[in-house]
Formats: C-alpha cells, sequence, structure tokens
C-alpha cells in the first residue's frame, strides 16, 4: 500500500531515441492504474522505470514519498507479474511462490503458510508440487501472480499479465483480478494494449502515444470527454468514425454538414458550443458506432450509404457501409432492434440511411485534433 | 513404360515388393556404415590398447616387437611408487583442480556480465578478446617465463605459476556460456531481482541451475586443459622433477638413456592418467554433449 508520484520521468535511450517524455502522475494509495496505448508509446518502459529495471533518465520517481531513482529493485517493495510469466523453471510452483520469502529469510512456516494461502485464493493448490511447464498457460500467470501475491508489496505492477492467454482465458482472468484486486486492497499499475481490460479494470487509464499522456482520467471521462481524436479512436472497439465535416451557425442554431446531409446539433452539445463561443467552422467529426442508427428512408438529417460488409456477431450487426464520397464508416446495431424485413435487406450493395443526435456527437479541431468542447 | 506403370500401380503385390526392396537397401546401407564404423574404432583403439597391454608386462622394460605380455603382472605400477610420478601425479590434480575451479567462476561471471549488463565498453571489449584469441598462447611464453621467474614461479615452485598462467587468460573462453545464457529469458532474472535478488543471487540461484549442462562443461574444459598440458608445464618447470606434471615427467622417460628401463613404466603411467578423465568423462558425458550443442540452439 503506497501512493506513486512521477515527476518529469523521462526515457532517453543510448541512441538518443526518446522512449518518454515529461511524464508527471500522482497514483493514489490502493488506486487501480492502468498505462494503455499502442505498442511502442513507452507505457512499459514508464512501469519498468517504476520497477527500477529501467534507469530513469530525468525526473523522479516516488514511492510512498520516498524517491527511489537509484534504488534496487529489490529495494523498492513491489511486486510485478511479466507477460511471458517468468516462472523459475527449475523450481517446483511451491518453491518459485516461496522464493521470494526465503531470500528475505523468513521462518518456513510462515512461508508455508502464505504460499498455501495465496495458492488457495488462486486455486493451484493441486499444483504445488509441479514444475512450471507442466502447467498450462492459465495456470502458469496463476502461479505469477501467486509469486507477487504473498510478497504483500507495496505496489503491485503487471506488465501485459493477459496477453499470452487465449481469449476466453483472458476474460476469466480479468474477472479474477478485478477480486484479487480486491483482496489484495494494494496499488496496482497495470499496463496493457487492450482498450477493454482498460476500460474493465483501471480506476484511471493514462493513455499513452509516442512517450506522451494522452489523456488521464476515469473509463467513464476517457469513453465520453476524450481529449484527442487519438484517445476517441483508441477506446471504444469498433473504434470511432471519424470524418471531416462542416459545423455551421445559423440563427443562434448548431448544424453539422457531412456527406450532403445536413445534422441538427441544436442539444446538450449545442448549448455547451454555444457557450464556448463557436462559430461556423470545419471540424473532425466523431460518431460511435453504436450511436449511429439506421434512418427509415431519406431525409435532410440521413447521410446516403451503401452497405460492404455485413457482419453477424450474434447480439449485434457491425455494417461497413460507404458514403458516396467513398467514406468507410461503421454502424453497430443490436440484432434485437432490426425487424425480420430489415435483416433481410442487409445485402451488400443495399442503400441505407443512416443518423445520429446531437448529443453523440464529437468534435475535434482538424489541425490540433483536441476536443473542442473537453479537450 | 508400361512396365514402370504396373510396379507404379498400387497393388498389395507391388506393395509387398516396393516394401522388401526398401528394407534390404536400408539392411544393406546400415551393414556398410557399421563396418566403416568399426574399422575407424578399431583404428581408433589399437593404441590405447596397446599401452593397457604394455603396461602389464614384466619380462623386459623396453619395446619389444609383440603386443601380448608373456608375462602379465603390476611390476610397472609398483614401480611408478618409487619414482617420482606420485610428486607429478600430485602436480598435476592440484593445478588441474584449482584450474577447474577458478577459471569456471572466471568465465561464468564473465560470460554472465556480457550476457546481461550493458555498458559502454562491451562490445569493443568482446571484439578486443576475438581478436587477442587469435593469437596462439604460445606466442607470451617467453615473457611469461620473465615474469614467472621474477616471480619465483618456475622450477620447484611450477605449479602456482602454472595455475597463475592458466587462470589468467580464462574470461576470453566466454564465448559458449555467453551464448547459453543469451538464450535464457532476460525476464527470469528480472523477476528474480524483484523478488529480492542481487545480481550475484540471480547467478546462482537461477542462472546456473539452468544451465548446468554448460556449466559441467565449463569445468570439464577448465580440468582438461592442464591435465593434459606438456608445453607451458615442461618451459615452467624446466627439467626440474619436483616441478613438472605427469605428461612432462611421463615424457622425460623417453630419453634415449631412460627409454629402455622405463618404457612399460611409462605406459602403466599413462594409463593411471587416463583413470580420472575417463571417469569424470563417462559421468558427465551428457551434460557435456548439451553443453557444446546446446549454446547454439537451446532455447
Amino acid at each position: 500500500m503506497a501512493s506513486v508520484k512521477l515527476t518529469n520521468v523521462k526515457k532517453v535511450y543510448d541512441n538518443k531515441v526518446v522512449a518518454v517524455h515529461d511524464f508527471n502522475l500522482d497514483i493514489a494509495d490502493k488506486e487501480f492504474i492502468v498505462f494503455v496505448g499502442p505498442s511502442g508509446c513507452g507505457k512499459s518502459t514508464t512501469l519498468r522505470m517504476i520497477a527500477g529495471l529501467e534507469d530513469i533518465s530525468g525526473g523522479t520517481v516516488e514511492i510512498d514519498g520516498v524517491v527511489v531513482n537509484d534504488l534496487q529493485p529489490r529495494d523498492r517493495d513491489i511486486a510485478m507479474v511479466f507477460q511471458n510469466y517468468a516462472l523459475y523453471p527449475h523450481m517446483t510452483v511451491y518453491d518459485n511462490i516461496a522464493f521470494s520469502l526465503r531470500l528475505r529469510k523468513m521462518p518456513e512456516d510462515e512461508i508455508y503458510k502464505r504460499v498455501t494461502n495465496a495458492a488457495e485464493i488462486l486455486g493451484i493448490t493441486d499444483y504445488l508440487l509441479r514444475k512450471p511447464r507442466a502447467l498450462s498457460g492459465g495456470q502458469r500467470q496463476r502461479v505469477a501472480i501467486g509469486r507477487a501475491m504473498v510478497r504483500n508489496a507495496k505496489v503491485f505492477l503487471m506488465d501485459e499479465p493477459l496477453s499470452n492467454l487465449d481469449a476466453k482465458l483472458r476474460n476469466q482472468m480479468r474477472a479474477e483480478i478485478i477480486l484479487l484486486r480486491k483482496r489484495l486492497d494494494t496499488t496496482f499499475i497495470y499496463v496493457t494494449h487492450d482498450q477493454t481490460e482498460a476500460m474493465t479494470l483501471g480506476d484511471r487509464i493514462v493513455i499513452m502515444k509516442d512517450g506522451y499522456i494522452m489523456q488521464v482520467g476515469t473509463p467513464t471521462e476517457v469513453f465520453e470527454r476524450p481529449a484527442n481524436l487519438f484517445v476517441a479512436e483508441f477506446i471504444g472497439a469498433p473504434k470511432m468514425n471519424t470524418f471531416k465535416a462542416e459545423l455551421v451557425k445559423e440563427n443562434g442554431k448548431y448544424f453539422v454538414k457531412a456527406f450532403g446531409a445536413k445534422l441538427p446539433a441544436d442539444g446538450e452539445n449545442g448549448s455547451l458550443l454555444a457557450e464556448k463561443g463557436v462559430g461556423s467552422r470545419e471540424v473532425i467529426l466523431g460518431a460511435r458506432p453504436e450511436h449511429i442508427t439506421l434512418a427509415d428512408g431519406p431525409a435532410e438529417n440521413a447521410i446516403e450509404t451503401n452497405l460492404i460488409v455485413n457482419e453477424m456477431m450474434g447480439s449485434e450487426v457491425h455494417l461497413h457501409v460507404r458514403t458516396k464520397d467513398g467514406t468507410d464508416l461503421i454502424v453497430r446495431v443490436p440484432t434485437i432492434q432490426l425487424s425480420k424485413e430489415q435483416r433481410a435487406n442487409l445485402y451488400s450493395g443495399a442503400t441505407l440511411y443512416i443518423t445520429f443526435e446531437d448529443k453523440v456527437m464529437y468534435f475535434f479541431d482538424p489541425e490540433s485534433q483536441k476536443n473542442i468542447l473537453f479537450g | 513404360m508400361a512396365d514402370l506403370k504396373k510396379l507404379s500401380e498400387k497393388t498389395p503385390e507391388n506393395e509387398l515388393k516396393k516394401h522388401i526392396g526398401l528394407k534390404a537397401s536400408r539392411t544393406i546401407g546400415n551393414t556398410l556404415i557399421y563396418i566403416l564404423l568399426i574399422i575407424m574404432t578399431v583404428i581408433w583403439l589399437t593404441p590405447f590398447v596397446c599401452i593397457v597391454l604394455q603396461s602389464f608386462r614384466c619380462e623386459s622394460t623396453y619395446i619389444v616387437g609383440y603386443v601380448i605380455p608373456q608375462q602379465w603382472g603390476l611390476d610397472n605400477y609398483k614401480a611408478l611408487f618409487q619414482t617420482d610420478f606420485p610428486i607429478w601425479y600430485r602436480n598435476t590434480l592440484i593445478t588441474a583442480l584449482c584450474v577447474s575451479v577458478l577459471q569456471t567462476v572466471i568465465v561464468l561471471c564473465m560470460s554472465y556480465t556480457l550476457s546481461r549488463f550493458r555498458f559502454k565498453l562491451r562490445k569493443p571489449l568482446m571484439k578486443f578478446m576475438l581478436v587477442l584469441g587469435l593469437f596462439p598462447g604460445m606466442l607470451t611464453m617467453i615473457i611469461l617465463y620473465r615474469v614467472l621467474k621474477d616471480l619465483g614461479l618456475t622450477q620447484a615452485n611450477a605449479v602456482p605459476g602454472l595455475i597463475l598462467v592458466y587462470i589468467a587468460s580464462s574470461g576470453m573462453g566466454y564465448y559458449i556460456s555467453k551464448g547459453f545464457f543469451d538464450t535464457l529469458p532476460k525476464s527470469l532474472d528480472e523477476a528474480a531481482r524483484i523478488d529480492g535478488a542481487t545480481r550475484a543471487q540471480v547467478l546462482t540461484k537461477i542462472i546456473l541451475p539452468l544451465a548446468k549442462p554448460i556449466v559441467i562443461y565449463t569445468i570439464l574444459t577448465a580440468f582438461m586443459g592442464p591435465f593434459g598440458d606438456f608445453v607451458f608445464a615442461r618451459y615452467i618447470s624446466m627439467n626440474t622433477s619436483k616441478g613438472m606434471n605427469v605428461a612432462v615427467g611421463l615424457w622425460s622417460w623417453l630419453t634415449p638413456d631412460q627409454v629402455q628401463y622405463k618404457y612399460t613404466m611409462f605406459c602403466a603411467g599413462g594409463v593411471l592418467v587416463a583413470i580420472p578423465v575417463t571417469i569424470l568423462f563417462l559421468c558427465l558425458q551428457k551434460y557435456y554433449v548439451e553443453g557444446v550443442t546446446g549454446g547454439a540452439v537451446k532455447g
């Protein structure tokens, strides 16, 4: 249990490549923070700097108010779970979990208590005497988590712990990590490239790109109020549709002109735009696939499109449509909302009219790519 | 053509014929290979067998025109212990054991360092050692002798001198074990360091147990070098019997004036030298093979 504070943390590699630029973040005690971003964004590097596995080129890292820049990993009182598990192949599961406790010269009966307790929580009691190679991927990851658990470390670091598991197991382990977090009640820093993991696990999410923080916020915040185009497109699956559009102010009312349609923007977002004093201008408009609805037919506020691909996902249908000027959009419709007749009409080449409302529109500046309302 | 077509049809008879044909050709091939191997083995083993047989010969101590002894006995072995042979043997064993321990420690530490640590001169150092290793060690002989003489480590004191010479350049033999260490995932080191291990503990508790074949290979090669060395040992001991190792000592019996009295003893000494090495190899050959081939491909 500890707070972690990163101040102007920087990582420059020997070949002058800057992996992390001025990274500033306050992580509260017992908080679950997720670093998320595409590969090469510096999220793992940042985590490894907190762990002490990577030298810090600039700035300070504090754990519980103590600057740990020059401390060895073993003196930082942190536990870490690796993507490839990093179990010691020549030791049994028991010895793997007990390794850190033995290094601390803990009495054997206390070690026994802690190891068996952790094993019980993780459901690996039956495998304690096996070697790691005799375990499946999921079991190995449990052992790795167990190894980190018994330490009662101040901070719990996880570097893409679920990436090596298959999709089904990943969902299961994700739920278990949520439970584990409740049980351990300590500070977690979790690195992933998967936005679903980030959204479901994190109290707060740090979205990174090219070594810069793009946005820090709760899952709801980053989803509903993305600070910029990158965050908007990164969070949410399928990703947000973004396209050039014209924001028009007519008689105090806002409209969006896109693909020949004129969509009213005079609701919540309209009043926010008015508050900010935004005039007519070019914008990049964002609309999430699930917020787009199918219109009944041609209308002023409906965009005419052609259906390219129809992906039936079971509970929902993903419609890949193309507008007249060749922009591809994705529309996500719950299957239950489609009538039999509508479903029959979802063939390639069919003409579909789509529309969306004011409150689900996102406006980005084409130059700075910042969110005009919340950036 | 018609015959070929007939043969290529998949009738039971054809399949059987083909099967018999394949079997016959494989048997012939195997037989030829075995004959070749047997011939090679005989050529290989003949000198050893001759030496062993000579060592048990009692009727004459000189070279004779036959192989099988007429009178068998352990006279030669007993006579060995009336000479300086035990001293040579002790010298050799002490040298080889010390070198194998020290050299193994140095090589493994060196390999681990070069495999895991990143420091400025790492690459230049590796290249430098590679180039340095291309020069034959013999080139250093004269200057080494001067240095050791000044230190008083020649002649009767040749053993510590020899140990020094053998381990001095041992760090350069890091290639194979570094190659093996490189194949062990770095995250193991990192996990151990986070678990609270020092670098030394990472090496002894995680890396070395995983690199057992390489450790054994390193010990064996470190042992074998001084155990069979002749040139340096001869040079540094300089005709002082107390400072000789087995190879040099036994060789001194082959001078024209000695050989007629001591040829069979020479053979007995040779057999005694071979025994510990043979036992060592028989016990550890499994690891040795793994070690030599392991560095290259094992993941």
